[in-house]
């Protein structure tokens, strides 16, 4: 479980002859074993915030950590596309990312890919996969690195529909098994309502915009009606706050 | 809904007559050379025999050139100049093909050379060279690294521009120590490319290095068919210009041909894809 | 090429500070040292560390250049060599199209030419360049056939490719529609071989050039090759870097300059551009 502190964060890239506003001094704070939503729509900084938080960009001003009690913590990143090493073995993409060689290192990897399912293809290469078990391997590569928190950034929105609906499920057991704080960037309203506990409003041009508590008990079902319900407020509140993009 | 018909010429040729089996694209592979064999032999009576030999003369010549050795002794020397060559070729231009591919600046230095290099006629190289190093030196050698070099860099610059960034970050955000990005990224990454510089910088750096042969070597594969045909000996000059092709053949088959799919084995292919135990759909876990 | 995940390029907000990034290299200079060091390497070696006969500075080279412009027969050569060239060329390329629609069509026609074109694309030029030397004499065939023997295949591999990518949904959508034969040739079938019958006049045109000289200087009464011939027999090593400077820089002419421009403007819509 980690604390994730983010503090005026700005964010502008420099393009050959303008400039973008990616972020513009976002802040908040999450902690413990919580479920954190960065929902809002395209454009509005969301990946980048998760690229700041996990060390592949800079900030331009402002800060934004993640912290195990002083030090930085251990962050395990699932990305949209599942971005495995396509020359190397499911096996061999696990051991990739961990800090230790050992016996006991190997066991756990072992251990997580069952935990997905694909425990008989660990020999597989990639392209012999469908694009859902990629993914499950990129889902169980950052649980197998046993990371203080983990940064997802809309790792199902590549999926069909059913793909997606299973591993949601998945996800939220090994959420709630681990105890982990994770970080979920989404567009999807409906899966930020069925999956977190709190969500993070981003508008167009890296706001803030709101932080939205989603009290509903777990384990939640997708069909259920508080579900929808919580959904349509939701909804409701972008529109509100001008969020539904023209 | 009709659909348009592009192919299928061959079945209104006269050929459609002797056979179905010669219409395959197979039988076309050997029916060519046949073909030409016939028109050659055809043809060569009615030319006088020191402008066209006749095919006889030249498997006779090339039989020749077998059993005494000529045929293997010239190409063994003209392969080792190649390959010294070549080695050469591969480490310089790696280093100057990575470094233009990290740096725009050392790009910029090198580009215009690399450029010039590939337009550059092997003629005058081997004029050059010959001038320089005389007969008995490494001119040959000195032309298949001048031949070779520019597709080695074009190559390897080009490799590392096409490392995966999404890779690059994933690899950054697991922060994975540098020796093993390098190690299963960065090289696993370049190999296709490391292969497109064996390949073209082998096959010009033997073109050059056969023509280089002629004016500043006294061996080798491009001085022994140099002097045959200064010596009017027509019908082993087209022998050994067909131990060229057969040497031509060997390489593409043998060894590109099965080095490139060993490498390349983790690349999908239905045939590979069926090798892997037959996983259950998905759907079928869910409930 | 590395691209950044950025989001959808928006007008800045009023009052932003311009955030520091490192400044661009200036990368005209670099290229410039380039060309400095080389013309200065080539200057001390020439000067200090060989004789004139093996190297010859640059300004020797230049004389020899304005020498050879001087005198009568430059035109006379360097016509005859195009003359050469762009018969051979002409010849390679209507041959080597015909051949490339062939093979791109049928499958039988690939595995026909499928060997040979393989070979003329491995085997040296040197090899056709003795060849038709040996056949044709001194005579202007030697060079023309050499040319087309060593040329056609390049315009061929151009050409399937360029037959194999014709879009055959569009031209299922154009029969859907009525279109009749004709119409479909000029509007789907032709630009989209365009691109590549063009490519293949590059990759042509880099080849035949040279075995132009090439098959000159072993067997020629006039062109380029045999004056290159001639001078280098003379050791007049000048005279070959003065050729050979008339040579490249032509050819460069017509491959970077005149050809890529063309291709350029009349492709614009192609969205990746081929080597």
């Amino acid at each position: 479980m980690a604390t994730v502190e983010v503090r005026n964060l700005r964010k502008v890239f420099q393009g050959e002859d303008r400039q973008v506003v990616a972020l513009d001094g976002v802040s908040f704070s999450a902690s413990g074993h919580t479920f954190v939503s960065i929902v809002g729509p395209s454009g509005c900084g969301k990946s980048t915030l998760l690229n700041v938080l996990a060390g592949v960009e800079h900030p331009t001003s402002g800060r934004a950590d993640i912290l195990q009690g002083d030090r930085r913590a251990q962050v395990g990143y699932v990305f949209q596309a599942p971005r495995l090493l396509p020359w190397r073995t499911v096996m061999q993409n696990m051991l990739f990312v961990q800090k230790e060689r050992t016996q006991q290192v190997r066991e756990r990897a072992a251990r997580y890919l069952k935990m997905v399912g694909l425990a008989e293809d660990h020999a597989a290469f990639p392209a012999q996969l469908s694009g859902g078990m990629q993914q499950r391997v990129g889902i169980a590569r950052a649980f197998s690195i046993e990371p203080d928190a983990l940064l997802m950034d809309e790792p199902f929105s590549h999926l069909d529909a059913i793909t997606a609906r299973g591993l949601r499920r998945e996800l939220y057991e090994m959420w709630f098994d681990t105890k982990k704080t994770v970080l979920f960037v989404t567009h999807d309203v409906g899966e930020a309502v069925e999956l977190s506990d709190r969500m993070v409003i981003l508008a167009k041009g890296g706001k803030l915009r709101d932080d939205i508590k989603v009290d509903l008990p777990y384990p939640r079902d997708p069909a259920d009606d508080k579900v929808a319900l919580m959904k349509a407020d939701v909804l409701r509140t972008f529109e509100e706050l001008d969020l539904v993009a023209t | 809904m009709t659909t348009v018909e592009l192919t299928r010429p061959a079945e209104r040729s006269r050929f459609a007559r002797i056979g179905r089996v010669l219409l395959t694209p197979r039988a076309a592979r050997i029916t060519a050379p046949l073909l030409f064999l016939l028109v050659w032999q055809l043809v060569a009576p009615l030319i006088p025999s020191r402008i066209l030999p006749m095919p006889s003369e030249v498997a006779e010549a090339m039989w020749e050139q077998l059993r005494d050795g000529t045929m293997v002794d010239a190409f063994s020397i003209s392969i080792l100049r190649l390959a010294a060559g070549f080695a050469i070729a591969l480490v310089v231009g790696s280093v100057i093909g990575l470094a233009m591919g990290l740096s725009s600046r050392v790009e910029a230095f090198f580009h215009d050379f690399v450029i010039v290099g590939l337009t550059f006629p092997y003629l005058i190289w081997g004029l050059l060279v010959a001038m320089w190093f005389g007969f008995e030196g490494n001119g040959p050698l000195i032309v298949v690294v001048i031949a070779g070099l520019p597709y080695v860099i074009l190559n390897m610059s080009e490799g590392v521009r096409d490392v995966s960034k999404d890779l690059r970050d994933m690899a950054t955000s697991y922060e994975v120590p540098n020796g093993r990005v390098l190690q299963h990224l960065i090289l696993p990454s370049l190999s296709p490319f490391f292969f497109a510089s064996l390949r073209y910088g082998l096959a010009n750096g033997w073109k050059g290095l056969v023509l280089a042969e002629v004016f500043a070597a006294t061996s080798g594969a491009g001085y022994v068919i140099n002097e045959m045909q200064e010596y009017g000996f027509f019908a082993g000059v087209i022998g050994f210009a067909l131990w060229f092709a057969l040497f031509s053949i060997l390489v593409e088959r043998l060894i590109f041909g099965r080095l490139s799919r060993r490498v390349f084995r983790w690349r999908s292919t239905t045939a590979s894809a069926e090798k892997v135990r037959r996983v259950e759909p998905f759907e079928a876990m869910v409930d | 090429m590395a691209t950044r995940t950025v989001p959808p390029q928006e007008a800045p907000a009023p009052g932003i500070e311009t955030p520091t990034e490192r400044p661009k290299p200036r990368l005209w200079a670099w290229r410039l040292a380039g060309y400095v060091l080389f013309i200065g390497a080539w200057v001390l070696l020439a000067t200090y560390a060989f004789e004139v006969y093996i190297l010859p500075s640059p300004t020797r080279v230049l004389a020899e250049m304005r020498e050879i412009l001087g005198k009568g027969d430059f035109w006379e050569n360097f016509l005859a060599t195009l003359q050469h060239l762009f018969i051979g060329f002409t010849i390679a390329y209507v041959v080597g199209t015909a051949i490339g629609i062939a093979m791109g069509r049928s499958s039988y026609w690939d595995g026909f030419f499928h060997d040979y074109v393989m070979l003329a694309l491995t085997t040296p030029g040197l090899v056709f360049a003795l060849i038709c030397v040996m056949i044709f004499g001194l005579s202007t065939w030697a060079p023309i056939v050499a040319i087309v023997l060593t040329t056609f295949p390049h315009v061929t591999v151009n050409v399937v490719e360029g037959v194999r990518s014709i879009p055959r949904d569009l031209l299922d959508m154009a029969s859907a529609y009525g279109v009749d034969r004709r119409t479909q040739l000029r509007h789907v079938i032709l630009p989209a071989i365009a691109p590549f019958l063009f490519t293949a006049v590059r990759y042509g045109f880099a080849i035949a050039w040279k075995i132009t000289a090439l098959t000159e200087l072993f067997g020629g009464s006039e062109g380029v090759g045999i004056q290159i011939r001639v001078k280098f027999e003379l050791f007049n090593m000048a005279g070959v870097l003065a050729w050979a400077f008339f040579l490249v820089a032509f050819a460069l002419i017509m491959e970077r300059v005149v050809l890529q421009r063309l291709e350029r403007r009349f492709f614009r819509w192609r969205p990746k551009a081929f080597a």
